[in-house]
């Protein structure tokens, strides 16, 4: 850790350096400003249509098949965040792991640090879990198997986790349970979106200086619509790899939507 | 002795850290003298056995890792009521199978669905259960712990009472460092200890290897194997690590083995080939222990194999035959798989 930090610390100063020099020459535009690499923040409203998901079960929602539920979980990862210009890809943050629980608002921030200067035009990552870490063994942090988010029965990851209650589910309690992950391409059990937000033809600056910060909506009424409808009556509990799973899988694909960037000088 | 041998390596470290390592080869080469045994490493490659799958990485067996790995593996508050431990179900004396268990009792007195296997040459599998579905070595005890009538925990939970102890973090921090205690450093500990479990000195290990000799029956029953059954009980680990249906039954509702995992119909009715070392030992056998004995197994290759779609190519002829000769013979040569040193191996003991 000490040796990364030298390393930050001296491109730190080479990039320092690098601006004075550049500053004798065009002393207007940089005089005041740090260019440095910063921390740019995903921030994720997990919404219902316009409303924000009450997670406690006491708001009732309707879905594209007529159906009203409720929510008593949701959680899902992100993970393998790349940021981009145009293009080209500028910044991929290593160790990227990031569980999204809406019970818990501080894990709806995801802090990407050590980005490097520049514009950035759009964000992708992964909903899921790369197939390498789900063959790796005990891992640490927001993959740390104790989050309840694995398969202890046919490892992998759970990727998203949905549960409620629903009139329309068959089950005893009325309750529907959607977990969803498979990581493996050969059986065609592959639920690992990628998705990405594009900044809506702004471009969100990385300089040290200034607060960086996407925010996207995850909309959970796009979890049983788009572009797969998803019936409560019919699929009340799915926590295995394959078949409906990736049905839901190709919804949550779709469920976010940018909304807007934030990047005003400190 | 085993006092002796503790005081050996807690020298053996402190010589270590001294750099002093020409005294140490003497003092060992010494004590080794007036001993019967001396610390072999915890893991190693046996003769004629392919690299493992699981290669420690990051992982290295040491003392203090190996000894937590035992604790927590004898240890019955990994369960939800603190009444079964790994070595309920995995008991020494019987290569870490369940002696004479059909199916295991988990909390509750709650049974099982399938036969508890036994735990040797456990690095060398890349995937593990009956089924599979285990993908890696510092996974698996997750598996029994949530299994609701097995141990019927959460991980999460196992951390907290882990952490209520009086000891645990203190050995925690022996093995790893550190004494926050995280699933990865008890699952890693855990490798160590079941990873280590090496069987490979049998009176048949010591007959490839030249060192001893085995009975004329012995010898047929090695030919009769290795003619009919090595084509899926493959040397040196007596399993080719597949899945295979041997005709147990006709249809898999109540089990559909592989295709659990896998999804796929031409998996269902598939199970792990088993190793047959230490076989003599962990009867009864299949993966729902419905032969008693390896006689009834012979016979079920014999006359029982039952036809169906995803019957293994192999047994499509409807018959492995076997005479009763080659029958007593080859029950012979699985006896000589018996490694009794592995079975009586201080280490391993709780």
């Amino acid at each position: 850790m000490n040796k990364s930090k030298l390393v930050l610390l001296g491109l730190a100063i080479l990039s320092i350096s690098f601006v004075s020099c550049k500053d004798d020459d065009d002393e207007d535009n940089h005089a005041t400003h740090v260019s440095g690499p910063g921390t740019v923040t995903l921030d994720i409203s997990n919404v219902a249509g316009l409303v924000n998901v009450d997670e406690t079960g006491s708001t009732s929602y309707t879905n594209s098949s007529g159906e009203s539920f409720t929510v008593n979980k949701l959680k899902y990862y992100i993970s393998n965040i790349r940021l981009y210009n145009v293009d080209s890809l500028v910044y991929t943050m290593p160790e990227s792991y990031f569980l999204v629980d809406e019970s818990n608002q501080t894990t709806t921030q995801l802090a990407i640090p050590d980005v490097p200067a520049g514009a950035y035009t759009k964000i992708k990552f992964l909903v899921g879990v790369d197939s390498a870490r789900n063959v790796s063994g005990a891992q640490v942090g927001a993959l740390d198997q104790a989050n309840a988010m694995f398969w202890t029965w046919s490892s992998g990851y759970i990727f998203y986790k949905l549960e409620g209650k629903s009139p329309a589910s068959t089950q005893p309690d009325s309750s529907f349970v959607y977990h969803i992950g498979g990581f493996k391409d050969g059986n065609n059990t592959n639920a690992i979106r990628e998705v990405e937000i594009v900044f809506a033809g702004d471009s969100l600056i990385v300089d040290g200086s200034r607060e960086a910060e996407i925010h996207v909506l995850a909309d959970i009424l796009k979890v049983f619509s788009t572009p797969n409808a998803i019936s409560i009556a019919a699929i009340n509990t799915q926590m295995a790899p394959g078949g409906n799973a990736l049905l839901i899988a190709d919804n949550y694909a779709n469920m976010f939507t940018f909304d807007h960037i934030h990047n005003d000088p400190h | 002795m085993g006092r002796v041998q503790v005081n050996i390596r807690q020298m053996r470290k402190k010589l270590i850290l001294l750099g002093v390592v020409a005294a140490y080869v003497f003092l060992f080469a010494a004590c080794s003298d007036d001993h019967e045994s001396t610390p072999a490493p915890y893991f190693y490659i046996p003769a004629g056995f392919p690299d493992p799958v699981y290669q420690f990485q990051n992982n290295e067996v040491t003392d203090a890792g190996f000894a937590l790995g035992k604790k927590l593996f004898y240890d019955p508050l990994l369960s939800r009521d603190s009444t079964i431990a790994c070595g309920s179900c995995h008991q020494q004396f019987v290569a870490f199978a369940h002696s004479d268990h059909r199916l295991s009792h988990g909390v509750d007195n709650l049974l099982g669905t399938r036969n508890s296997p036994g735990l040797f040459n456990i690095a060398w599998f890349p995937n593990f259960m009956w089924d599979g579905g285990v993908n890696h070595l510092e996974v698996q005890p997750l598996a029994p712990i949530a299994n609701p009538v097995e141990m019927d925990e959460s991980m999460a939970n196992v951390i907290v009472k882990l952490k209520r102890s009086s000891f645990y973090p203190t050995m925690y921090k022996a093995a790893f460092g550190t004494d926050t205690i995280t699933t990865q450093a008890t699952m890693r500990a855990m490798a160590q200890f079941m990873g280590s479990m090496i069987s490979a000195n049998s009176k048949y290990d010591k007959y490839v290897n030249g060192k001893t000799s085995i009975t004329a029956n012995e010898l047929n029953g090695l030919q009769v194997f290795r003619a009919k059954c090595e084509s899926c009980h493959k040397e040196p680990l007596l399993t080719d690590m597949s899945f295979r249906n041997n005709g147990l039954d006709q249809s898999f509702a109540n089990d559909p083995g592989r295709a659990k995992i896998t999804t796929l119909p031409q998996d269902s009715g598939l199970f792990r080939v088993p190793s047959l070392r230490n076989i003599a030992l962990t009867f009864p056998y299949m993966h729902d222990g419905r032969f008693k004995t390896l006689m009834d197994v012979l016979n079920h290759y014999d006359s029982g194999i039952q036809m169906s779609s995803t019957l293994d190519p192999l047994l499509t002829s409807g018959s492995i035959p076997l005479t009763l000769q080659e029958k007593n013979d080859v029950i012979s040569f699985l006896n000589i798989l018996t490694d009794y040193s592995f079975i009586q191996n201080n280490r391993f003991k709780e």
